[in-house]
């Protein structure tokens, strides 16, 4: 062997230890990607309302009611349709809702955007008749709000509707889930 | 060089491909349990501003999952199909009923008693269930497990309704906290 063989060997890198760490950071930014961040919206329920047999005192709530203004069309976009089970996975086909809309009415007052409802619950938040006395402490507190959320509306529409109640400042949200089905 | 120093040197390993393996094996396990663990379909949660992160999730908190037909599955098993059952809830019922049975029985859920306006005491469940639906789920069916969450003789109160911080569907994202108003 001479020697410029030997100064060739020696040029020759280990490339195993690069290619383990490339395909470390594939899988871990592959996952991460993956792994969307779940988080939750407290929707506690009142202890003292609902089916607990106990008289309970009216009190002043701000209404929020969701409608349908436009009830969209589901869009299989990876096939199947209505009934129909992915035999994949064993579950239904998901479909993609386009063009729903919806309308709130907060307290009296219509609203056709979120942002709308958003200005008008802060404004409500910040007045001050909209404090009522605490029950337990005697101290004056906002006022607590209903989501009456009518047929046909969705998950996502009540979700965001609560969002912006809570982001108006309201602590105290209940949700009316008696309304039924869309006929 | 003697033969001892010859004999020393020849044992040394190269650790590298063992330490990656163990990498790999380390993500792998990490990933694989934490999937398992949840037992969680493959929903599209709504995306919302206002929420709190559940990076810590209480271990014996049960999670309901509603898939886009209102068909409630724990622990990937089908309780209530709504094309079968349809306005027959009495599935949801009983799956809320053996959860709390269950839960109780073998301390992963907890009773409290409170003292309500007008002197009444109630047991109530107090630890969290969630409820994970997809964000193209009809309300009403949310409504209705709320509604059953609210029977005396089930008294889940701490309802937490299951988000996410970006909408697989559209892709949108929520601003970093620092940006939040």
């Amino acid at each position: 062997m001479s020697a410029i063989d030997d100064a060739q060997e020696e040029v020759k890198p280990d490339m195993t230890p690069m290619i383990d760490v490339v395909f470390l950071m594939i899988i871990f930014f592959v996952c991460i990607e993956f792994k969307v961040l779940e988080s939750k919206l407290p929707a506690y329920l009142p202890k003292d309302k609902g089916s607990q047999s106990t008289v309970v005192e009216p009190q002043e709530q701000l209404s929020v009611k969701v409608y349908v203004d436009k009830p969209g069309t589901p869009n299989y976009k990876h096939g199947g349709g209505p009934g129909l089970l992915n035999e994949g996975t064993k579950r239904p086909f998901r479909f993609v809702l386009e063009g729903h809309r919806v309308k709130w009415e907060v307290g009296p007052k219509p609203c056709f955007t979120i942002g709308e409802v958003k200005a008008e619950l802060e404004r409500i938040a910040k007045n001050p008749a909209s404090m009522v006395p605490d029950k337990k402490t005697g101290q004056k507190k906002l006022m607590g709000c209903v989501v009456e959320a009518y047929p046909g509306t969705y998950y996502d529409d009540v979700s965001k509707t609560a969002d912006v109640c809570h982001q108006a400042g309201f602590e105290e949200i209940n949700f009316g889930g008696g309304l039924g089905a869309k006929k | 060089m003697d033969m001892q120093k010859v004999a020393q040197q020849n044992v040394d390993m190269d650790m590298t491909p063992m330490i990656d393996c163990v990498f790999l094996l380390m993500i792998f396990f990490v990933l694989v349990i934490d999937l398992s663990q949840k037992n969680l379909e493959d929903l599209i949660l709504p995306r919302a501003q206002f929420q709190e992160p559940d990076d810590k999730p209480p271990e014996n908190r049960p999670i309901l999952n509603v898939l886009q037909n209102g068909t409630v599955v724990y622990e990937g098993k089908v309780y209530y199909d709504a094309i079968k059952h349809g306005t027959n809830y009495k599935p949801i019922k009983d799956l809320l009923l053996s959860i709390r049975t269950y839960g109780l029985a073998t301390g992963r859920l907890h009773l409290k008693e409170e003292e309500l306006p007008g002197g009444i005491k109630a047991k109530l469940i107090d630890d969290p269930i969630l409820i994970r639906a997809d964000k193209w789920t009809e309300w009403h069916y949310i409504g209705e497990i709320m509604k059953q969450c609210s029977q005396p003789e089930i008294a889940f109160w701490k309802v937490e309704l299951a988000m996410s911080e970006k909408d697989k569907e559209t892709g949108e994202k929520n601003p970093p906290k620092s940006v939040k108003q």
